[in-house]
């Protein structure tokens, strides 16, 4: 299947938005001793995969929406 | 019979992780069992669903480098979705009838999975398998992802890539007729029987899903991260059971498009508020894709620590997005826009122009002793969570009567023990 140009476009854009962005992220430095809070469960961009999974597969299937959040697919139950 | 072998797959899948733990516990090293118990009602004008979602997952650490799950999740639905859909000028020349019928939903699905995790330094890889089934659909699903720390872990670039091969039960249409005379699929009887029912076959679907994502820490208290998702999906799109009026007499089923690229761009960024002894997360969604949905998201949550094991959450989000460039309400007529749309018709209100709007509260429990509990547990967490979802239909109607109610109930069980 032909992808379209603009998604080609996007993902040129992405891949150079982060890969300008990531050398301005090495002088940035959290040191070992201080990362006690970004350790945190509730600083995990994950958050609880299995509590918050169920509420993305509701919302997934209410919505004409989906990404951001994972990429992991298996089946429908979408009725 | 097919429900118990897959069943059986995945009492295997749970088993050979099980003797994993064995040996895993024998060396004293780490594993997790979660389970998490969820129900979905909702009861808008007109249908209902029940959703009970249980699950279990298992994850074995034998050795640093490597982590193996396994696990089992299911579906039990049941409730009424709209069989027929019509709109308000259909409804206004037909006033003596009720152009829109409901038909009774049943279906069982069931989920098993399986992957592994290899980490070496700071690279980690990912692999995991699932496989999906219930009456009328069919889906493996494969992905492999790899993840780096650079900078003193400071920066977490991480790419996933996902392909599932599913299936979908259909109605046979005769070889002569245009979509427009093709019939709904009535009952999921026969569904997969390898040809037994001339009146069933399989549509393929396939979906190829990228994502890459960023995420940074930028103080002891701040973190962000940046997240793009692409999506392909070519097949068989349409809900088959439904049918929609597109003209005088004539209901035909639901023709989308075949391909649909979908895109979304996210970003969310993690606060911790010392003096709250709370972390605030906000997050923000673009979404936009090839039958011209597009949408954005805004959601919040705070989480709070009340003593060392337990916080409390809550949350808020906000949605809207914009209709499919060829939705409408009615495609037998009427003003714009209302009115036929080319080519396709569909009854899904998830393709019209719509908003959500959830709350949530969330509450943890987690304990991690110094000493195992009874001498083999190292940690357990239990959570519960109850999020409501209210939807704000722009233009859906059915038969021109709008659809009050639309609100969905979710509440979630989840408990975790780390041995």
């Amino acid at each position: 299947m032909r992808i379209s140009r603009p998604l080609w476009k996007t993902l040129f854009l992405a891949g150079f938005t982060i890969a300008a962005a990531t050398p301005c992220t090495s002088c940035v430095t959290v040191r070992p001793q201080e990362r006690a809070v970004l350790a945190d469960p509730t600083m995990q961009f994950e958050g609880d995969p299995q509590a918050s999974a169920p509420l993305n597969h509701a919302i997934e299937n209410r919505e004409g929406s989906y990404g951001g959040s994972g990429v992991s697919g298996g089946g429908c139950g979408c009725n | 019979m097919q429900l118990k072998a897959r069943l059986r797959l995945a009492s295997s899948l749970l088993l050979t992780a099980s003797s994993l733990v064995v040996s895993t516990e024998a060396r004293a090293q780490v594993a997790e069992f979660d389970t998490t118990h969820t129900v979905y009602y909702e009861a808008p004008f007109r249908t209902n669903m029940f959703v009970y979602s249980p699950s279990t997952d298992l994850k074995v650490t034998p050795v640093d480098a490597l982590t193996v799950n396994a696990g089992w999740e299911a579906d039990v639905v049941s409730g009424a979705s709209v069989a027929v859909k019509a709109g308000p000028a259909y409804q206004a020349t037909h006033p003596a009838a009720d152009v829109v019928t409901t038909a009774s939903v049943h279906d069982f699905r069931n989920v098993a999975h399986g992957g592994f995790t290899l980490r070496k330094d700071t690279v980690t890889f990912d692999a995991n398998y699932a496989y999906s089934t219930e009456h009328d659909y069919k889906s493996h699903a494969i992905s492999a992802g790899a993840q780096t720390d650079l900078f003193e872990h400071n920066t977490q670039l991480a790419i996933n890539y996902a392909r599932n091969f599913d299936f979908v039960c259909d109605r046979t249409q005769a070889a002569q007729d245009p979509p427009a005379r093709y019939a709904a699929l009535e009952n999921s009887d026969g569904c997969f029987s390898s040809g037994q029912n001339p009146l069933r076959k399989t549509d393929d679907i396939a979906i190829d899903g990228l994502q890459g994502s960023w995420s940074q820490s930028w103080t002891p208290t701040i973190a962000t991260q940046l997240i793009y998702t692409a999506q392909i999906t070519n097949g068989f799109q349409a809900d088959p059971y439904r049918s929609v009026i597109i003209g005088e007499g004539i209901k035909a089923q639901e023709h989308v498009p075949e391909n649909r690229a979908r895109e979304a761009l996210a970003a969310r960024v993690n606060f911790f508020l010392r003096p709250l002894k709370a972390a605030l997360r906000i997050g923000g969604r673009v979404y936009w894709d090839t039958w011209d949905v597009k949408s954005g998201t805004a959601d919040a949550e705070l989480e709070k620590y009340f003593g060392e094991r337990f916080r409390a959450e809550v949350k808020g989000r906000f949605y809207h997005q914009s209709g499919a460039l060829f939705w409408s309400d009615d495609y037998s007529g009427g003003n714009s826009p209302l009115g036929p749309k080319g080519q396709y018709w569909t009854g899904d209100r998830e393709l019209s122009p719509f908003s959500s709007v959830l709350v949530g509260l969330g509450a943890t429990y987690a304990v991690t002793p110094e000493k195992r509990i009874l001498g083999i547990m190292s940690g357990f967490k239990f959570s519960l969570s109850l999020d409501a979802l209210q939807f704000i239909y722009d233009d859906y109607t059915l038969g021109g009567s709008e659809v009050s109610s639309s609100r969905a109930y979710i509440a979630n069980l989840s408990l975790a023990f780390i041995f």
